[in-house]
């Protein structure tokens, strides 16, 4: 009987570390998603998307016909905030990335003056005046400018003293991601466009055309060997094959869109083509029989028939491929570069959310919190690709079994 | 457990069922100590279920149900308080399919062993040897007893399986189907181990094969649709059959 | 492919036949272009990577290969104006990483492989499984961003705790943690994927011998699926081995010195390549290529390694 007890207790030990080691990757995934939520959720709004990241900064003076305000805020106030009746404009401290002391826009009355200011740069545009823009001085006629590291509370004063100002400086908020989501969308569209067109013609010829010899198993062992290629050997392939040759063929100078796509697309080749193989080995062998039967001939079996066979798989593998292509950051640090941009072109350095997280965090200080927002992004992409092509693949394999069955 | 009877497993009303499908109907049966019975009938009347019974190997099977009793050794299998590793133990089987595990010979032989427990060398050397010697494989294996076991022939791999068995020093053997993936030449080897075997072992066979059960079976049960239809000594069926049916089985008329 | 077939092709129209011979040089093209770029790939690294190594770097100097395999010290060149290019440290201390990380994550791997396959009721596995499904698909720079926001910080208190001034949690113990944590999906996906194609015979086999559930999942499963857990293991070495973005973010950067010390910083092969990124011409743009020579020989000769010890072990086939 000891020894029975004996072997259960061993048995519950063993067992109980298995419980244990799968608690580790439940307890990383509920931290790496409670840390980038707990980080980024400030940030996360949609004017986030559509932002830039660089802020501008804007020099503007009001309208000459202005009238004051003179009315109280039409909405509760927090008791940190300034708030002038006269100008209808409620003001806080805030500090920056950098710590340094801002003052931010928290409510301008519809009735403000500046509600609405002119620039006064070129063309003279009115510019409308945001709650999330921080103002860097308000300068006076024969009254000392209140600057922003001062405070709001002496800015506030400053206003209520005088009856016009002579000029205002403020800035955009910046830290939007708009340009490393475009560049991310135009990156997948792009290598998309190379890499399917070649991966799926590779995948035919191998499973439709390639006759059984040592030649073709070469081909495949030599493909099969990519997968095994870390990104950063992509990167340096990138940078020095793709990027001088798009330097010297365009009007780019260093790293771009286009070397990053040609890069992406050779990481992504092995993945596109192995996963419609797979689909086209699964499309029954009688389909082409029967196509050739009637007439058909092999090209136009492989495309009316074969091809839309496969067509679940080709699209699980674009799927994988738009995943990667997010997740991707140490081939396009060569590939493309690191500098953050709001302008977007095919030619320009402009580069995608993953490398954004990486230069910021290479950067000092480290932007943390925007990492995180990205970080949430990513994630989410991710997930919904993932669920994406769990839904083909379940009903693909419905459709497959009902149709053996 | 008071093994000493002359009738140690003891089948009553035994009905088993998957789900809602019964598969056994009120099986009743005293099998007798160190004889060796075979359970024939055609494919799908539920021997090897019947024999999967005796050790609780159905226990794995979801949605599996059983009423009724075996009773082994004085003590009801299905009872309360029964350990079914205890009785695995004493009870071993040996499969359709030769399945040594991907480890040597020799530790395929001792595995058995060690997991209850047993950690002395010496007496593990000296029990793997024995159960070698008595499944007539050592000869064949002495000088290789650190290869791996899935480099042995089917024949051997099958043989090794019943050593494996045996190391356990069990009471009880069941085979299911034991020669049905082997030559002719394996299947007499086998057969002969099972005759000597029985001295010491009462052996459960299940069989497809008439001769074979008619070579080496001293009782025999006929199952047909998951009722034992008849049960007697082999002789006894083989020449005179109570039923109609058992008769058509075994001249080959179905089955 | 059948007679009959072949008839059907011959009935076809001359131009049929035009056609298809066009389509299949043009799908041939495609195969023989997508197998050629890891050819493409080794030629152009191995190029650039021995520059260094063969010209005298415009004036500063050629760099010697072995002192660059051994040596200790890693000097950024061109403003030194030096050709001390070392990365024997660096090596060394990538492949201690690697091993540690495995040490960590092949483990918590397999077992929760086990857990999921064998163990858990299928409810819980199923959640279990779409958790490490999740984590595998998580890019890496997120988890970097994850070691950067969360482990540096643990392991800087970790540090402070046991009286160590560490550079903001920055150190091989980070590297390691946030590596393991990395390659844990990757090592559970594929052995558990072994461990379910164990022949469920064999199990039978080990518990009709009156082995008990779990006797039977540690020694037979295993050791019945320890080649595809063999192979899970290859990928996560490969995987660690590989790694750059992640990793630069909690090394910390290391110009000198051996050093396995867990709390210090350090550098890998992938962190030294990330450094100096703006060059674009002279000795600290090729160097890096050198670097990413070595890298690709350490993970070929692992790679060469493990399938030999993977032989040595004696791996066979269970399903036939």
């Amino acid at each position: 009987m000891s020894k029975n007890k004996k072997r259960m207790i061993k048995d519950g030990i063993l067992q109980g570390i298995t419980y244990l080691s799968s608690t580790v990757s439940l307890i990383t995934l509920l931290a790496i998603v409670l840390f980038v939520f707990g980080r980024g959720y400030k940030l996360l709004n949609f004017d986030l998307i559509v932002e830039n990241f660089e802020s501008q900064g804007y020099v503007a003076d009001l309208f000459d016909d202005f009238i004051f305000c003179d009315c109280p805020a039409t909405i509760d106030l927090s008791d940190d905030f300034y708030y002038s009746e006269k100008w209808g404009i409620a003001l806080s401290d805030g500090t920056d990335l950098l710590g340094k002391n801002i003052i931010e826009i928290e409510y301008i009355h519809p009735d403000s003056p500046f509600k609405m200011v002119q620039d006064k740069g070129i063309g003279e545009e009115p510019i409308i005046l945001r709650t999330d823009y921080d103002i860097i001085r308000i300068a006076f006629e024969d009254y000392p400018t209140a600057l922003s590291r001062y405070g709001a509370k002496n800015m506030i004063d400053s206003l209520n003293a005088n009856n016009s100002i002579r000029e205002i400086e403020f800035r955009t908020k910046g830290g939007g991601v708009r340009g490393s989501i475009l560049t991310t969308i135009y990156l997948i569209g792009m290598t998309l466009m190379i890499a399917l067109p070649i991966g799926v013609g590779a995948a035919i010829y191998l499973n439709e055309y390639a006759p059984i010899n040592r030649i073709t198993k070469l081909m495949r062992s030599l493909i099969e060997t990519l997968t095994g290629v870390p990104s950063i050997i992509y990167g340096l392939m990138g940078l020095a094959i793709f990027v001088p040759l798009t330097v010297n063929l365009t009007s780019a100078t260093g790293g771009n869109l286009i070397s990053g796509a040609l890069t992406l697309a050779v990481i992504l080749m092995p993945v596109i083509i192995r996963t419609t193989e797979e689909s086209l080995k699964v499309v029954p062998d009688e389909y082409r029989q029967a196509s050739l039967a009637v007439g058909a001939n092999k090209t136009q079996t492989t495309f009316k028939v074969v091809l839309p066979s496969a067509l679940p798989g080709i699209l699980t593998a674009t799927l994988l491929a738009i995943g990667r292509i997010i997740g991707e950051s140490a081939a396009l640090v060569f590939a493309i570069g690191t500098s953050i941009k709001d302008d977007v072109s095919l030619t320009g350095k402009s580069t995608t959310l993953a490398v954004h997280i990486w230069a910021m965090m290479t950067d000092e200080p480290a932007n943390i919190e925007l990492s995180a927002t990205i970080a949430i992004i990513i994630i989410f992409i991710v997930v919904i690709l993932n669920i994406i092509i769990k839904i083909i693949s379940s009903r693909y394999l419905k459709q497959k079994m009902g149709a053996s069955s | 457990m008071n093994c000493s009877i002359e009738k140690n497993i003891i089948v009553e009303n035994l009905n088993l069922y998957y789900g809602t499908k019964q598969a056994l109907f009120n099986i009743d049966m005293e099998i007798p100590r160190n004889k060796v019975t075979a359970l024939i009938g055609p494919s799908g009347c539920g021997k090897s279920t019947f024999l999967r019974s005796i050790n609780r190997m159905n226990d794995l099977i979801p949605k599996c149900r059983i009423d009724g009793s075996i009773t082994y050794c004085g003590e009801n299998i299905y009872g309360q308080g029964m350990d079914v590793i205890d009785l695995r133990r004493k009870v071993g089987m040996v499969f359709q399919k030769p399945n040594p595990f991907p480890m040597s010979i020799f530790e395929n032989v001792a595995y058995g062993l060690r997991c209850q427990g047993v950690k002395d060398k010496i007496e593990l050397q000296k029990t793997v040897k024995k159960a070698l010697v008595d499944a007539a494989l050592y000869d064949e294996v002495k000088d290789r007893l650190k290869e791996n076991a899935l480099s042995l022939s089917g024949g051997q791999q099958q043989r090794l399986c019943i050593a494996r068995a045996i190391a356990l020093s069990p009471d009880v053997i069941l085979m299911d189907e034991p020669t049905s993936a082997l030559d002719p030449i394996a299947t007499a080897k086998i057969e002969d181990l099972i005759n000597e075997l029985k001295k010491d072992y009462t052996i459960i066979i299940v069989t497809h094969n008439m001769q074979q059960a008619l070579r080496i079976s001293d009782f025999t049960a006929f199952f047909l649709m998951g009722e034992l239809m008849e049960f007697d000594e082999t002789s006894k069926i083989f020449s005179h059959p109570k039923h109609q049916k058992t008769e058509d089985y075994i001249t080959g008329r179905f089955g | 492919m059948p007679d009959t077939l072949n008839y059907y092709q011959k009935n076809n129209s001359k131009k049929g036949l035009i056609i298809d011979r066009i389509a299949k040089n043009i799908f041939l093209s495609m195969a023989i272009l997508s197998s050629s770029f890891i050819i493409i790939i080794a030629g152009i690294i191995l190029v650039r990577g021995i520059i260094p190594f063969t010209t005298d770097n415009l004036g500063i100097g050629r760099v010697s290969l072995l002192r660059f395999l051994t040596g200790n010290t890693w000097l950024i060149g061109q403003t030194f104006a030096s050709n001390l290019y070392s990365i024997g440290f660096i090596i060394a201390s990538t492949l201690f990483i690697t091993i540690l990380s495995l040490l960590i994550s092949f483990p918590v791997g397999v077992l929760t492989a086990l857990f999921i396959a064998k163990v858990a009721p299928p409810s819980l596995a199923k959640i279990l499984r779409t958790v490490v499904e999740t984590l595998a698909s998580i890019p890496s720079i997120v988890f970097g961003l994850f070691g950067a926001g969360v482990i540096l910080k643990i392991v800087y208190d970790f540090s402070a705790l046991i009286g160590y001034q560490s550079k903001g949690g920055n150190s091989i113990l980070s590297v390691v943690i946030v590596l393991a944590l990395m390659t844990i999906p990757t090592i559970t996906t594929i052995s558990e994927v072994a461990i379910r194609s164990v022949d469920q015979s064999i199990e039978r086999g080990s518990l009709a011998l009156g082995a008990s559930k779990t006797q039977t999942n540690f020694k037979v499963v295993l050791s019945s699926a320890k080649s595809g857990i063999f192979t899970a293991a290859i990928l996560g070495i490969g995987r660690s081995l590989g790694e750059a973005t992640a990793v630069s973010l909690v090394a910390g950067g290391r110009r000198s010195g051996f050093s396995f010390d867990l709390l210090d910083t350090t550098s890998t092969l992938t962190t030294i390549m990330l450094e100096g990124l703006k060059e674009t011409t002279g000795i600290d743009y090729d160097i890096r290529f050198s670097v990413g020579l070595v890298l690709m020989v350490v993970i070929l000769l692992t790679n060469l390694l493990l399938n030999a010890v993977k032989r040595r072990v004696g791996v066979v086939n269970v399903k036939e």
